[in-house]
């Protein structure tokens, strides 16, 4: 071995002894490639129903007053395409190539968390069969992606449609945050030697920005579900305006998650984007910095601008002021890319590969989807096209143009690498062509219908002068974009059986996934090449003139965090942002009077010697920490115990200040009071409740003599968890008994 | 009055705000043997912010009449001088070093954080805004406790001594979470019905300007607090914003120090 190559960071390896290749090999997988290649399937196949919805809904609209479809068949395909294409085709896919390529473009053996990355993967589609079992349980949703309340409230949609629509989401967001947390801890941990932070490729860099965006985002949204579902299922009325809930306060939090998600869907296209067009322009990315930089920029603005999907709402003139500002500004860091882009291309040497004609695709429709997103921020124009079809052609530019031509770039890019072949080229360019033409007949006049006013979300128009010849462009371009993708899968079939074998670097590219064989082995890696740069197959290839001459491997290394502690941490981070989400409804569901109406029945006093219970047990837990250190076992196990019953003294105090609550006939469904308070503090006890199996895990593990060997992560891990769920509980506290209930 | 004349006439040339920048500005020449460097604008901009947040309309409208301008105010004290006043210093090196004692309390980030942090929520609660609004000496407690707490922030990003200045990826956590607490604030302010301040919902007209602030610039009560809130929520977590994109140009221009010193 050469003294400058190094062994991939070790993972502790749970593999089965022999993967195989049968169909419980990949059931029970928890290699990173498989998962991510069951992800990209499962997500294919999503986008083939969801593909097929669109059709139908296009079939309908193809000329006025058509009658194809009901009005309600009409709303459940719309429902059904927006959720399919978003939680079920594009944030899978994209999290299907981050699986597959983080740990190989930083070096790494696997994913952080092997199992948890499995786990991640199966809530996909069971949560997809989830969402599509609401068709035989009496109808699909037909309320929209959003769902705005209170149209999706039982008196509106009493079928189980919008349940399931809930449960899905819930399924899909648990499995999300748990492969966002797994490339959190990937990326921090298991960094090759000399992969330092800033060596991060670009691709991998923004997936884990964008793993950040997800887990703080995807708690509004769970949130609110949330709330829905107490709504739907205990008659309570939090988005109920007749019995004094709000709807406004569903769109709040809906679109608190539902913008920062349009940037969780387009961010990892960004990253493969700024892979693929450094190697075919044969030049370094321009601006490495600005790129990497705006995608923080992005990330953080995307959490301050969801009120311009309500300017019609009337939030009133300084709100729209602001975030019609803000909205403006979000282009700015967007620009900055799109610049850095044009910038690499100018003066290279560029190969138009089928992936490189998609990025220059990408690039020059997703600058026409956000310079439409930019008018949206003037906020006459926005009253003027909301929820109008000039809408549906700008999301349809940013997402499909956009994101999916990314994923087009990106399958075209990285199919050599994943099967060991090339697909065919002159298949590729058919695939291109007809994807390109579908995609703009299909909507790009769907601006000028916006503009002359057809409204979006409704079955049929009526036959004014253009709009019927519009549309049937429209539909063509999407049979001819549907036949676009069955060309695809026939270049995958064909080439997967007959393509040209790709060697280990098909591309001359530089990141280190190419220094794998293709496919890669089960362990990824044999030996990898030194790192000394952004660019190590570019410096293992042209040592005599290096990206970073004279750069030292060890003085600019960086350092890696214990994974554990970073995949604790960044879950930690995820549930605080869902238990402020829960506060703000409830500080907005009583704290309009002073005390809040019902508060009265609530015992300050002695909630608050429960209260100290709960603080006490993480004293105990910090001492029976401190006495594992100094290896006095039975003092460990007299703190751990102490702990174990003082947390079960708190969740008996709050059974029985429920019983108490229960007794004088509140009910979660009684008024506003009830049910907010209901929610808090039972949200809080089930999270207890985990804390105490995680204690009782620990318990079991001392009593088997795991710790003995001197694997204490786990202990040091359910303690930051169980001092989290204990801060939580000052915040509830404060805000619920002591502020909220002061007379 | 017109606007115009308000905007003329309404400037506070407090003798006591006046002395504290002429004698900030002599220190700094005196301290740093009167040798002007570059970064001395930074200084000397902070220096002008912090006249003009005490001297100019914007604290006349802020003592019972505007909310706004007294949320306009109150984040300039905190948000804005206080860093660009740290960004002018020098390193000072072995001079000004604190006591032993409190230096270990003064340092940690998480004293940083509670001040940055707690200078908004603390002096928005409704009595103590009230009471700093208009009782003379709580409103030079606030104004002075508002620098200080901005300065104990801000030390740990734009300090003058390098090495007590967070890591990038410390420091990136650090002001997001701020960000995050300032905004929740903010959103508060935005959106409850409760009069945060009431002072300000009935100003005393002592300069019968009220009527044109009513009329003519349609600030109404809920429109003045609205506004005071999205400030709080929008441009202050820009300036946290910026401060994170100042992080990360620092991260890339010196990899080397600001690794190294991460893994220490």
């Amino acid at each position: 071995m050469n003294e400058n190559t190094s062994n991939p960071p070790s993972v502790e390896i749970f593999h089965a002894k022999s993967e195989g290749n049968g169909f419980f090999s990949w059931v029970a997988t928890v290699d990173h490639k498989r998962i991510g290649i069951l992800y990209l399937l499962t997500a294919f196949f999503f986008f083939g129903v969801g593909g097929l919805e669109a059709l139908v809904m296009r079939l309908q609209l193809a000329k006025p007053n058509n009658h194809l479809l009901s009005p309600d068949a009409y709303d459940q395909l719309f429902t059904m395409h927006g959720t399919t294409m978003i939680f079920l085709v594009v944030m899978p896919t994209l999290i299907g190539f981050s699986n597959y390529f983080v740990p190989l473009m930083i070096g790494a053996r696997d994913m952080a968390f092997p199992r948890l990355n499995a786990m991640g993967f199966w809530f996909f589609p069971f949560g997809g069969l989830l969402l599509h079992f609401s068709l035989l349980a009496g109808g699909a949703p037909s309320v929209g992606w959003f769902s705005y309340a209170p149209l999706s409230e039982t008196p509106f949609a009493s079928s189980p449609g919008v349940d399931y629509w809930i449960l899905a989401l819930l399924a899909l967001g648990i499995g999300s945050i748990s492969t966002s947390i797994n490339l959190i801890a990937t990326v921090l941990a298991l960094r090759a030697p000399g992969m330092s932070i800033r060596r991060l490729p670009l691709f991998v860099w923004m997936v884990f920005v964008n793993s950040f965006l997800l887990i703080l985002a995807l708690p509004a949204l769970n949130a609110a579900i949330i709330m829905l579902f107490i709504d739907r299922q205990l008659n309570a009325h939090f988005f109920l305006p007749a019995q004094g809930g709000s709807a406004l306060l569903w769109q709040h939090f809906f679109w608190t998650f539902g913008h920062p998600e349009v940037y969780i869907m387009i961010l990892p296209a960004f990253g493969i984007i700024s892979e693929v067009i450094p190697v075919f322009s044969r030049k370094h990315i321009f601006g490495y910095e600005f790129v990497a930089a705006s995608t923080v920029a992005i990330a953080l603005l995307s959490f301050g601008v969801w009120a311009h999907q309500m300017f019609t709402v009337g939030l009133g003139q300084p709100m729209d002021i602001f975030f019609a500002a803000t909205s403006m500004l979000i282009a700015v860091p967007t620009g900055v890319k799109v610049f850095n882009w044009s910038a690499t291309l100018w003066g290279g040497s560029i190969h138009l590969t089928t992936s490189m004609l998609f990025a220059v695709a990408f690039l020059l429709q997703f600058t026409l989807g956000g310079l439409s997103g930019i008018t949206f921020a003037v906020v006459p124009i926005d009253w003027q096209v909301h929820d109008t079809y000039y809408v549906v052609a700008h999301f349809h530019y940013v997402l499909f143009g956009g994101s999916l031509f990314g994923v087009f770039a990106g399958i075209y890019y990285w199919f050599p690498k994943m099967t060991g072949r090339l697909l065919s080229e002159s298949m590729g360019k058919l695939h291109f062509w007809l994807t390109v033409i579908g995609f703009n007949m299909a909507f790009f006049v769907q601006h000028f219908l916006g503009l002359m006013g057809m409204t979006r979300r409704v079955y049929t128009y009526p036959d004014f002068p253009g709009w019927g010849f519009l549309n049937m462009i429209s539909t063509v371009g999407a049979f001819i974009l549907g036949f676009s993708v069955l060309v695809l899968v026939w270049n995958m079939a064909v080439s997967l059986r007959r393509g040209t074998p790709a060697g280990d670097n098909p591309w001359n590219a530089w990141t280190l996934e190419w220094a794998a064989s293709s496919p890669p082995a089960e362990h990824n890696f044999d030996q990898l090449p030194p790192i000394y740069g952004r660019r190590p197959l570019w410096d293992l290839a042209h040592p005599e003139q290096p990206d970073e001459p004279g750069s030292i491997r060890d003085k600019i290394d960086g350092n890696r965090t214990d994974k554990n502690k970073a995949g604790m941490m960044s879950f930690i981070v995820s549930e605080a942002f869902f238990f402020i989400m829960l506060l703000i409804a409830y500080v907005f569901y009583n704290f309009s009077q002073h005390p809040a109406p019902g508060t009265q029945l609530l015992n300050p006093l002695k909630t608050g010697i429960f209260t100290f219970c709960l603080l006490a047990s993480s004293f105990t837990y910090w001492r029976a920490e401190k006495r594992m250190e100094a290896r006095n076992q039975t003092a460990f196990f007299g703190w751990l115990a102490a702990t174990l019953v003082l947390g079960g003294v708190f969740l008996g105090g709050q059974a029985l200040e429920y019983w108490g609550l229960f007794q004088k006939g509140l009910r979660a469904g009684t008024n506003l009071f009830s049910a907010s308070f209901f929610m808090v503090t039972g949200l809080h006890g089930l999270h207890v409740l985990i804390g105490l199996i995680g204690l009782l895990i620990v318990l079991w593990m001392a009593l088997a003599g795991d710790f003995k060997k001197g694997n204490r992560g786990v202990i040091q891990m359910v303690g930051l968890y169980w001092h989290f769920v204990d801060v939580v509980w000052i915040a509830v506290f404060t805000t619920i008994y002591l502020v909220g209930a002061r007379s | 009055m017109t606007t115009r004349e308000l905007l003329l006439t309404t400037w506070n040339w407090n003798p006591f705000w006046i002395a504290v920048c002429v004698l900030g500005l002599l220190a700094y020449g005196w301290i740093f043997g009167w040798k002007l460097q570059a970064k001395s604008v930074y200084f000397f901009l902070g220096l002008i912010l912090l006249f003009l947040s005490l001297a100019s309309p914007i604290d006349f409208l802020a003592r019972g009449y505007l909310f706004s301008a007294h949320m306009l105010q109150h984040l300039l004290l905190v948000l804005i001088v206080p860093p660009l006043l740290l960004l002018g210093l020098p390193d000072p090196g072995n001079k000004f070093r604190l006591p032993e004692g409190i230096a270990p309390w003064v340092k940690h980030p998480l004293i940083g954080w509670l001040s940055g942090v707690g200078a908004m929520w603390f002096w928005h609660i409704p009595a103590v805004c009230d009471a700093a609004t208009s009782i003379e000496a709580v409103h030079t407690l606030q104004t002075f406790s508002l620098l200080m707490m901005g300065t104990l922030f801000w030390r740990l990003i734009v300090g003058p001594r390098m090495e007590e200045r967070l890591s990038p990826m410390a420091g990136i956590p650090y002001l997001v979470s701020a960000c995050v607490a300032c905004s929740l604030l903010g959103i508060w302010i935005t959106f409850t019905a409760v009069s945060v301040c009431p002072v300000f919902m009935n100003p005393m007209d002592r300069m019968e300007i009220l009527p044109m602030i009513r009329d003519s610039w349609g600030l109404t009560p809920a429109a003045d607090q609205q506004i005071g809130g999205l400030l709080m929520w929008v441009p202050a977590c820009l300036v946290y914003l910026g401060a994170v994109l100042v992080l990360l140009v620092r991260f890339y221009r010196h990899p080397a120090k600001t690794e190294k010193k991460h893994a220490s």
